[in-house]
């Protein structure tokens, strides 16, 4: 009895306390951002938000903060908070976004040697630590950028170092898929400990870019010799703007200014919590109560409104990426009974894939399905990539006097539709009366479980009905579909790429007969032996000429010697044949260029984003 | 306690585990069967790494070989590495997300029960007063309605419309939406399951008795009637933790609360095996165990229970 009126006792004591707490809150939410109470586990702390600090929602917690290992972008813009690579985005003094050097004195030019390799050799700064206090050595860059593209830590962006001497040899397997170089290392030394000399196997026009990425930020030994290194404050030692001070899995991440940066004086913003959620109901709810300055992403259902509500603190950016449909080579869509087969077989489903592809309204994708400011797009290599002379890729692709390979703006789509009719009536039966085909076979759109994903097949299919072809909207759960679209079990797919550094390059090797990404199958099953394609090389110096070969006779050789191009000019316009070859075939049907929305409060100033998507905090401030 | 509970209660352990292995056995094969794999991504990682990836956690042997290594390891309370969460133990998610949920599932249970039992005792005490009438409409409704909808409300009118208490589950403030949300569903059960108990108990011969000697009203209540009314709600307690566990997946998913349940689900959408395993081996087990005690309790407080 006694025990009982106890456990009353205690519980209302404990809900009481509840109570006083919901209070302290509701105060400083109502304030609208001039408060912020962060309370982490039992331990209260409530800052007063005179400034100093941020809280900011990116997306859900990463999977992992160790910079060789992050995959995400968001992981990305934590790490560049938390590390300091050679080079970094910042702003200069117009505002212009660019590499600038950061561990390193300066971005040097490289000098190329005799074999067609070509050498960097980058100086440190002076004063340059870890946040523990240890001196940063160039031993440091060279054992992270070993361990990133070592077999041992097979890590997701391991690739990034691709283009460095000596990777090639770590990777190299045998017929039995086993690693032959177990020794092999980069082609990086440390002669000093401000030295750093490294050699890459080609001249490659996005070097710099690839030194402010992620993976190449150092790390040191002995701190990530524990795997679990990057997963606790207390073992996180960084060299960059901000020190690793609390991480609440799932909850929040908070960095904190490190006093012994060598730039500490230049970094306005104390702190920065990182609060960790992908529910964007729940974000956009914290961001109008205040309680958040940054959220990047908004429910797609209210994109509308928030134009609207928040004209100052609504933003679409750029972001190199291509949101796409692509078909599966391999699926035969021609009419029974047609006939053709072999090479004119596949070059009618060619021509038919892109009649299709012209039948989609991409205007109306952008203003009235996807909704957020993205770009209708006609063709593959995203806006924002850049030829050799600062022009974009995407508007001389083609080859035409608008930009892509066909016109995408709203005045030419009536035309687009009656040529790709026309070329549809050259191969299937058209009922005149009613306006339909009536022999196309039916096919199946597969998109993972998404609304946004749903809404634009339903667009997709919705248009095709219209003129009596049959697309069935088939969803499946991510993992699910990430599967069968790798495997090929698919007619026609949603799909989207988001570029890694400002090259095509990033866009084109994906589709190579042996690449992890080729979803469209290129190059596999019965197309492995469609003698369709012809390449022509003469033109660029290289005597390669062939008709009538496989798609790895073609392509995959123009990517292998794009690869190894050292003319920049001579390589950009074989990668802009290399993009003619894939839209030829019609399987690749761009719909729009990505773009990033996000919302911020209107006190923050000095906030930049790269076009990469990662995020710049440290010199914000908090104003009014 | 007699040799024959002993018995019964060894037999209960012995099933117990028998049911958690059953619970390992076709997780283990279910989660490979499905397609997918836990090193997939929109940006495919070549065959190569892949297969590097594969080695390095064991998954380049048969199915069954990797089960075997599986229970040695469990037995040792090994759960392995998390695969998407590279560098974290699943033990450490599954700490981190349990302490979460506990924290959640405690606070709601201990409040239900107390919330259930008062409201329950007044109910049945002013019986078929206006108060007992307004307990009634009040519970019947709670009781139909589910915790997503409840929850979506609460946070409607809460945390948007009148902005007084946080969305995200993440502060200690931000727990009070998502317990009310678990919590209402049980306490108006326990409410339920009091009052006729009550009622029940009341209408017995020894409270009359008890009257009759002139013991005071208070003593009636709290001394003898209460206790013995009490015994339905203890039977109640394994399915309300059962409820609480299930329920959190979808209360922890609307409030963004860290817990093991959004774990739970992450891992499944990953496809990382081990913390698949690992997660549902704890939910399993501590279903399982729930169960046992509430058996075994229901046995010590009335004894005319018979096990067999």
């Amino acid at each position: 009895m006694k025990k009982l009126v106890a456990l009353v006792l205690a519980l209302t004591m404990s809900v009481s306390m509840f109570a006083c707490g919901s209070k302290d809150t509701a105060g400083d939410t109502a304030d609208n951002g001039s408060n912020t109470t962060t309370e982490n586990g039992g331990d209260t702390t409530t800052t007063a938000t005179d400034g100093s600090v941020l809280s900011v929602c990116l997306a859900s917690e990463p999977d992992s903060i160790d910079p060789a290992l992050n995959s995400t972008v968001d992981g990305a813009t934590m790490i560049a908070h938390l590390f300091s690579g050679l080079a970094t985005w910042k702003q200069d003094e117009s505002g212009k976004l660019v590499i600038a050097p950061d561990a390193a004195e300066e971005l040097v030019e490289g000098v190329p040697n005799e074999d067609g390799t070509i050498t960097y050799t980058y100086t440190l700064r002076d004063g340059l630590t870890w946040s523990d206090g240890e001196p940063v050595t160039a031993g440091d860059f060279v054992f992270a950028w070993n361990r990133a593209a070592s077999v041992d830590l097979a890590a997701d962006y391991g690739y990034m170092f691709e283009v460095v001497d000596g990777y090639a040899d770590i990777w190299e397997t045998d017929a039995d898929g086993n690693f032959v170089n177990p020794d092999a290392t980069l082609n990086v030394q440390a002669p000093d400990d401000k030295t750093i000399v490294v050699t890459l196997a080609t001249p490659v026009s996005y070097w710099n870019e690839l030194l402010a990425f992620p993976t190449y930020y150092p790390v040191r030994e002995d701190v990530v010799s524990d795997e679990s290194w990057a997963t606790d404050p207390s073992t996180y030692v960084s060299n960059g703007a901000y020190t690793l001070t609390g991480w609440e899995h799932n909850s929040v991440i908070t960095l904190t200014k490190n006093e012994h940066y060598v730039d500490a004086d230049k970094i306005t913003m104390p702190q920065i919590d990182f609060y960790l959620s992908d529910d964007t109901n729940n974000m956009l709810t914290n961001f109008e109560n205040g309680s958040w300055q940054l959220i990047d992403s908004v429910p797609n259902n209210e994109i509308a409104n928030l134009q609207a509500n928040y004209p100052d603190e609504y933003f679409v950016e750029g972001q190199i990426g291509t949101y796409y449909v692509c078909w599966n080579i391999n699926e035969d869509i021609l009419p029974e009974g047609s006939g053709l087969t072999g090479v004119e077989a596949e070059n009618a489903k060619a021509e038919i894939r892109n009649a299709i592809s012209l039948l989609f309204d991409r205007n109306y994708i952008v203003e009235s399905v996807a909704q957020g400011g993205q770009v209708p797009a006609s063709s593959f290599v995203a806006m924002g990539i850049t030829n050799p002379d600062g022009s974009q890729f995407y508007e001389t692709a083609g080859g035409n006097d608008y930009p892509g390979y066909f016109d995408v703006s709203a005045e030419a789509y009536t035309s687009n539709w009656d040529t790709a009719m026309e070329t549809l009536k050259k191969y299937y039966d058209f009922d005149e009366s009613t306006g339909m085909f009536t022999n196309f076979p039916s096919m199946t759109y597969l998109y993972n479980t998404d609304d946004s994903h749903k809404a634009i097949g339903e667009y997709l299919s919705g248009v095709l009905a219209g003129v009596g072809i049959t697309l069935n909207l088939e969803n499946q759960e991510w993992n699910t579909f990430l599967n069968t679209r790798k495997d090929g079990g698919y007619s026609i797919a949603r799909n989207g790429w988001l570029a890694d550094y400002n090259d095509p390059i990033s866009f084109l090797d994906m589709w190579i007969s042996g690449s992890g990404n080729n979803d469209v199958q290129y190059g596999k099953g019965d197309h492995a032996a469609v003698a369709a394609y012809s390449l022509d090389l003469t033109p660029y110096g290289i005597d390669y000429k062939v008709e009538n070969a496989t798609w790895a006779e073609t392509y995959d050789v123009l990517i292998s010697e794009i690869k190894s191009c050292t003319d920049n000019d001579t390589r950009y316009e074989m990668m802009h044949l290399a993009e003619d070859m894939v839209m030829e075939t019609g399987c690749i049907v761009p719909l729009y260029f990505y773009t990033d929305i996000y919302m911020l409060d209107s006190s923050v100033k000095g906030f930049y984003s790269n076009p990469l998507g990662y995020k710049y905090f440290m010199y914000c401030t908090i104003e009014g | 306690m007699n040799s024959k509970t002993l018995m019964y209660i060894l037999k209960r352990i012995l099933l117990a585990i028998l049911t958690v292995w059953v619970v390992i056995t076709v997780t283990f094969f279910v989660t490979r069967i499905i397609p997918g794999g836990p090193f997939l991504s929109e940006k495919a990682v070549s065959p190569a790494v892949t297969a590097a990836l594969e080695a390095k956690y064991g998954m380049d042997k048969p199915v069954f070989d990797q089960y075997i290594t599986y229970l040695k390891d469990i037995l040792h309370l090994d759960f392995g590495p998390s695969l998407t969460q590279r560098g974290r133990d699943v033990s450490d998610v599954i700490t981190d997300g349990l302490a979460v949920s506990a924290k959640l599932g405690v606070i709601a249970a201990a409040s239900a029960a107390v919330v259930g039992i008062v409201l329950g005792s007044i109910a049945a005490l002013r019986r078929n007063k206006i108060i007992d009438k307004i307990i009634m409409v009040i519970t019947t409704a709670f009781v139909s309605m589910p915790s997503f909808i409840m929850g979506s409300l609460l946070l409607t009118l809460f945390a948007v419309k009148l902005a007084i208490l946080p969305a995200n589950g993440t502060t200690t403030s931000g727990l009070i939406l998502p317990v009310v949300t678990l919590a209402l569903y049980p306490a108006a059960y326990i409410t339920r399951l009091t009052r006729s108990s009550m009622l029940d108990v009341l209408g017995q011969d020894y409270i009359r008795t008890a009257r009759a000697k002139g013991v005071a009203g208070y003593r009636i209540i709290f001394g003898h009637a209460l206790k013995n009314s009490l015994i339905p709600v203890l039977t109640y307690l394994g399915p309300m933790l059962a409820y609480i566990v299930t329920g959190s997946l979808v209360v922890e998913k609307i409030f963004a609360v860290p817990g093991i349940g959004r774990d739970f689900v992450n891992s499944i959408t990953n496809r990382d095996y081990p913390l698949v395993m690992g997660t549902t081996i704890v939910l399993a087990t501590l279903i399982v165990v729930m169960n046992l005690i509430t058996d075994i309790l229901y046995k010590v407080v009335d004894p005319r229970i018979n096990l067999e």
